[in-house]
């Protein structure tokens, strides 16, 4: 089989890239290990939260805070975009997606996991409800058999950062069949959130407690497929705004996001594999030939057009790094420009305001994305690298990381395409 | 703040715990202070290995007796805080076979049961050793559990009207006409000074002793020999491995909870309190656990930490630290500097802790001249857990007692299996906020996830239940973030030197988490890396910088 494009990680990066080209009626096949950190984050897409990066004050206006921002960070990928480029791709996106709302010239500025303010782009809806600016009263229910959402550490940190937000806490019991389960996982919860009778309960149990407060926040586990009704039926019993708080991982919000992109990339046309790793890829004359994925038996090479490599950095594969104070690119053996001591990798602090050095290592490209030498001269001109998997891309450095994903697979769409 | 007592004993590691428990079985007055939380010091930065002694049976036979002869007393009086693994020395391809028979016959004269066993039988029991190994012998070691062990010492004490002072520094040595009448503690978490006055202070601060004797205005020489010991991600051994070798650079390996840690190495340093863990130390240890077991590197390293050995020394120690002796010393410093009222006791091994501790109060008696003999080693010291009285530790307790209903409940550290209900039970019972506390009572954090999930649970559940948000005071807030920020920077410090491969996936994970998701960098807290962590925080494993 021929493709026109294969990609290469299923993560933000590799999905958004495959909707968009299957969309533009490209014969694409993703080939993936695993589904990356989607699943795991907030579901949002974050596009510039802090700038400085350093800063504890949120960004209210990404688009106008973008120059500044490319000032503080020289290498940052932002730079091959440009301002008019990230703002297409958010429209592209939200053409991919459905219930998602923003813009690039306005932050949502919702509640973490630990009520800190979490400055996103775009959000879906039931997230974005939460927004602090809007005021008012707050009350942020919880379960006690969910262990991963602590709702009085949120409302107190909310209340004593004056943000103009009142919020009270209530922790509950998860109404049956979860009650008496100690250790429930925001998945399950969310499945349970699909029954009518599991939300009739909670809602009797929490009415007396809505009457003061103009918002509820629940953890973010309000349905999975049927989100949209879960949430616009409790919207409907409570008489209020009902919005979702992330919870750790696993994310359901990451969850519907990877589903809605899956779907999309499959009824246009897309082959989606997951559960196959792509061991190594050809180079010649300037060109990748082809790629070979893993299969039970033997490896089998994979051939297209054009290849897209999007298998994120450390944590989603596509860079490897060993005790001898190696790292490589996992697929091609792109050239890595990293320090072989490995204590330069990384800051003595955890929270380093300035992120880990390890985190800027990653597959140098031009202008078209594609890989360079140290000369930067193109390796390959039919490949190109999207996502996490850039140099420099610090997802911790201003809360980059969705927008590196997203606006590098609209950038890469637009030169296929 | 006032107190008074009649002994006042610095320092709450195994010896400073031991001294308490057994003054104070004898019948005397005491108060234990104690600067961080009870083995906070290189009682908790140890190896953790309950020596047979066989480590010394060739090139220190009195300290190979001693350790026989404690491990036979200890196994008696603290049997829940020993875990029975049994030890077994190897010979491996290249190593000196020499050394073998001389090991043997050494075991023997010390009165260590020493056996030879079978190259199968030794592979049957632990199938990941070397098969390569040329001889295998069997001897008594175990693993302790030392935050165990020092509560159950202080708690025992209580019952004998003893206190204890945690989170208390000692700053001051107060003196009168020549004569030590006392000292001064400063509490680390609100500053507070509390003059402790007593008849006779003895220091029990181990490489700590030196500073705590020139308070007192005694000249004391104790060398800090640090170690570093490296956890890795899975229990591979159920047996103290050694290797039939001059005691050598990271020859031991010993499990202990869901993991196994290797250890050590032993370099001379300058400051107790600042070392670095060097990276050819890290390497060296990795290199030497696949001679033992060839699969080693094939494990994650999850964490490097190290201790410093207290030793003492007359003269100007060699750098070669392990000619020194670990025998311990006792010093009287009205014989030795004219100073009465006065004693040190510091050196030795955590397997001699309570023949150390019944030593120094011999010596307490006869200065205070009167006759009162130790009871310890015949004391069989009390299992918090009933059903257990009697037994050793074994990881199946854990889950036992779950399983019977005790403090079970919502599982909140799935690695180390710490519940929902132990947290509230122990948050019940202390007053700090300190989550590093959760770790040495409970293990919290410990196993392969390194507190990944469970530490922002723990400190949710804290938060929650010392009802913080109902003072509703930024400052207990504040406060309270901060002690989770030390927490994950001192857990920083352990993992910072071992991280590659799927550590480093685990730890950028982590961070998603701890920046993504909670936003604790945009909270109001200083951000570690900078500052000095709170006392609590001090990562009783993890100690220190990396070296560059
Ligand atoms: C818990 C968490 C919280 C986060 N929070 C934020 C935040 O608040 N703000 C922010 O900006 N960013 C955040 N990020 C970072 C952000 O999610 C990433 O920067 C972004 O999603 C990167 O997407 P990606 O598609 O490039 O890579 P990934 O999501 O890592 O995906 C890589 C994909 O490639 C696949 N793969 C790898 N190697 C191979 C191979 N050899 N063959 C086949 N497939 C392979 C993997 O299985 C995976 O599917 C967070 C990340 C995590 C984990
Ligand atoms: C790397 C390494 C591995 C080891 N492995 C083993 C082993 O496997 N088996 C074994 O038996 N032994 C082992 N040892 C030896 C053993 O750990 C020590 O000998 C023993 O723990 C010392 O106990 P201690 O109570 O004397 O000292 P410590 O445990 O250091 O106690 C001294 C205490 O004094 C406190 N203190 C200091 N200054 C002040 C002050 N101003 N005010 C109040 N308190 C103060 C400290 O905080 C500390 O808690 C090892 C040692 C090292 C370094």
């Amino acid at each position: 089989m021929n493709y026109d494009t294969v990609i290469i990680g299923a993560g933000l990066a590799g999905l958004t890239t495959a909707c968009h080209l299957a969309q533009a009626k490209q014969k694409v096949a993703l080939m993936s290990t695993g589904i990356g950190s989607l699943v795991l984050a907030s579901g949002c897409i974050d596009v510039l939260g802090f700038q400085p990066a350093a800063s504890q004050q949120p960004v209210i206006n990404p688009a106008k805070q973008l120059g500044a921002f490319l000032t503080e960070q020289p290498e940052h990928p932002y730079h091959h975009l440009g301002q008019a480029k990230i703002e297409a791709s958010l429209g592209a996106f939200l053409e991919l997606v459905e219930g998602y709302e923003g813009s690039f010239d306005k932050n949502w500025l919702l509640p973490s996991t630990a009520g800190a303010v979490h400055p996103t782009c775009l959000a879906p809806k039931a997230l974005a409800q939460g927004e602090l600016s809007q005021g008012g009263s707050m009350l942020i229910v919880g379960f006690k058999e969910l262990r991963d959402f602590y709702p009085s550490l949120i409302s107190h940190n909310l209340n004593a950062q004056n943000l103009g937000v009142q919020s009270e806490a209530i922790t509950i019991d998860a109404p049956p069949p979860l009650r008496e389960r100690m250790n429930i996982t925001p998945i399950e919860l969310a499945h349970a959130f699909e029954q009518a009778e599991f939300r009739q309960q909670i809602v009797t149990e929490i009415r007396d407690k809505v009457k003061n407060c103009n918002r509820v926040g629940f953890p973010a586990v309000l349905g999975l497929q049927q989100h949209a009704t879960v949430l616009a039926d409790l919207e409907r019993q409570l008489g209020r705004t009902v919005f979702e708080i992330s919870t750790l991982p696993p994310s359901v919000p990451g969850r519907r996001l990877f589903e809605q992109l899956r779907h999309y990339f499959l009824q246009h046309g897309g082959r989606l594999t997951i559960g196959s790793k792509v061991v190594d890829g050809t180079i010649e004359s300037g060109r990748v030939s082809q790629i070979r994925i893993e299969t039970a038996s033997r490896l089998q090479a994979i051939k297209a057009q054009n290849y897209i490599l999007a298998t994120g950095s450390i944590f989603g594969g596509g860079l490897q790094t060993d005790n001898e104070g190696r790292v490589w690119e996992a697929v091609f053996n792109l050239p890595i420009e990293h320090e072989t001591n490995r204590h330069a990798w990384f800051d003595k602090g955890f929270l380093a305001p300035q992120g880990q050095p390890v985190a800027r290592y990653g597959v140098q490209v031009n202008d078209r994305f594609n890989p360079v030498n140290s000369q930067t001269e193109p390796l390959a001109t039919n490949l190109h690298a999207v996502g996490g998997l850039l140099a420099n891309s610090v997802w911790t450095q201003g809360r980059t990381g969705d927008g590196v994903a997203v606006a590098t697979a609209w950038r890469v769409r637009e030169l296929l395409g | 703040m006032k107190k008074s007592t009649e002994i006042l004993i610095i320092g709450g590691g195994a010896t400073g715990c031991g001294v308490l428990f057994d003054l104070a079985q004898r019948g005397f007055k005491c108060i234990l202070v104690e600067r961080g939380a009870l083995s906070m010091g290189t009682s908790g930065r140890f190896h953790g290995l309950l020596h047979s002694g066989g480590r010394y049976a060739v090139n220190d036979f009195d300290a190979a007796v001693e350790c026989i002869e404690e491990n036979n007393i200890l196994r008696k009086v603290i049997p829940h805080c020993i875990e029975d693994t049994g030890g077994l020395f190897v010979s491996v391809p290249g190593d000196p076979l020499d050394f073998t028979d001389k090991f043997y016959f050494g075991c023997k004269q010390a009165g260590i049961p020493v056996e030879e066993i079978a190259i199968a039988e030794a592979l049957r029991r632990e199938p990941l050793l070397n098969p390569g190994i040329t001889r295998a012998f069997t001897v008594p070691d175990g693993s302790v559990e030392t935050w165990e062990a020092c509560r159950t010492l202080t708690e025992s004490a209580a019952e004998f009207g003893a206190e204890t002072l945690v989170y208390h520094e000692i700053v001051d040595i107060l003196k009168s006409q020549g004569k030590v009448t006392g000292a001064v503690a400063k509490n680390t978490v609100t500053g507070e000074t509390v003059t402790i006055e007593a008849d006779m202070v003895v220091s029990a601060a181990g490489a700590w002793g030196g500073q705590i004797a020139h308070m007192a205005g005694c000249e004391v020489t104790v060398y800090a020999g640090k170690g570093t010991m490296i956890a890795m991600n899975y229990r591979m051994v159920n047996t103290v491995v050694n290797r039939c070798i001059h005691p050598h650079d990271g020859d031991i390996i010993v499990p202990i909870g869901s993991v196994a840690v290797i250890g050590t190495t032993s370099v001379k340093v300058s400051d107790p309190d600042n070392y670095a863990i060097e990276d050819w130390e890290i390497k060296l240890m990795l290199d030497e656990g696949e001679k033992l077991i060839p699969t080693f590197k094939k494990f994650r390293a999850l964490r490097a930490w190290a201790g410093v050995r207290p030793l003492y020394q007359d003269k100007s120690a060699g750098s070669d630290l392990r000619d020194v002796t670990r025998k311990y010393t006792l010093l009287d410093h009205n014989s030795r500097d004219g100073v009465d009222g006065f004693v040190t006791i510091t050196g030795g091994k955590w397997t001699t802790y309570r023949l150390m501790a019944e030593h120094t109060a011999d010596l307490v008696c006869k200065k205070l001249n009167v006759t009162r003999p130790g009871k310890t080693a015949t004391t069989v010291l009390k299992n918090p857990h009933k059903d257990f009285a009697g037994q050793y530790f074994t990881l199946g307790q854990r889950l036992e007692k779950l399983e019977k209903g005790e403090l079970s409940g919502q599982l909140i550290c799935e690695c180390e299996i710490v519940t929902r209900p132990q947290i509230e039970h122990h948050l019940a019972h202390n007053d700090w906020n300190i989550i590093n506390d959760l770790r040495r009572d409970l293990r919290l954090g410990m196993g392969p996830c390194q507190g990944g999930f469970c530490t922002y649970r723990a400190a949710g559940i804290m938060h929650q239940h010392k009802q913080l948000s109902a003072t509703q005071t930024n400052k207990a807030l504040v406060d309270f973030l901060q002690a989770l920020v030390d927490f994950l920077q001192e857990r920083w410090k352990g993992m910072s030197t071992v991280l590659w491969g799927q550590h480093l996936r685990q730890m950028q994970l982590d961070e998603g988490i701890y920046v993504g998701l909670l936003g604790l960098d945009k909270l109001p807290t200083e951000l570690s890396g900078t500052n000095q962590p709170r006392l609590g925080e001090i990562e009783t494993e993890g100690y220190y910088e990396i070296g560059h």
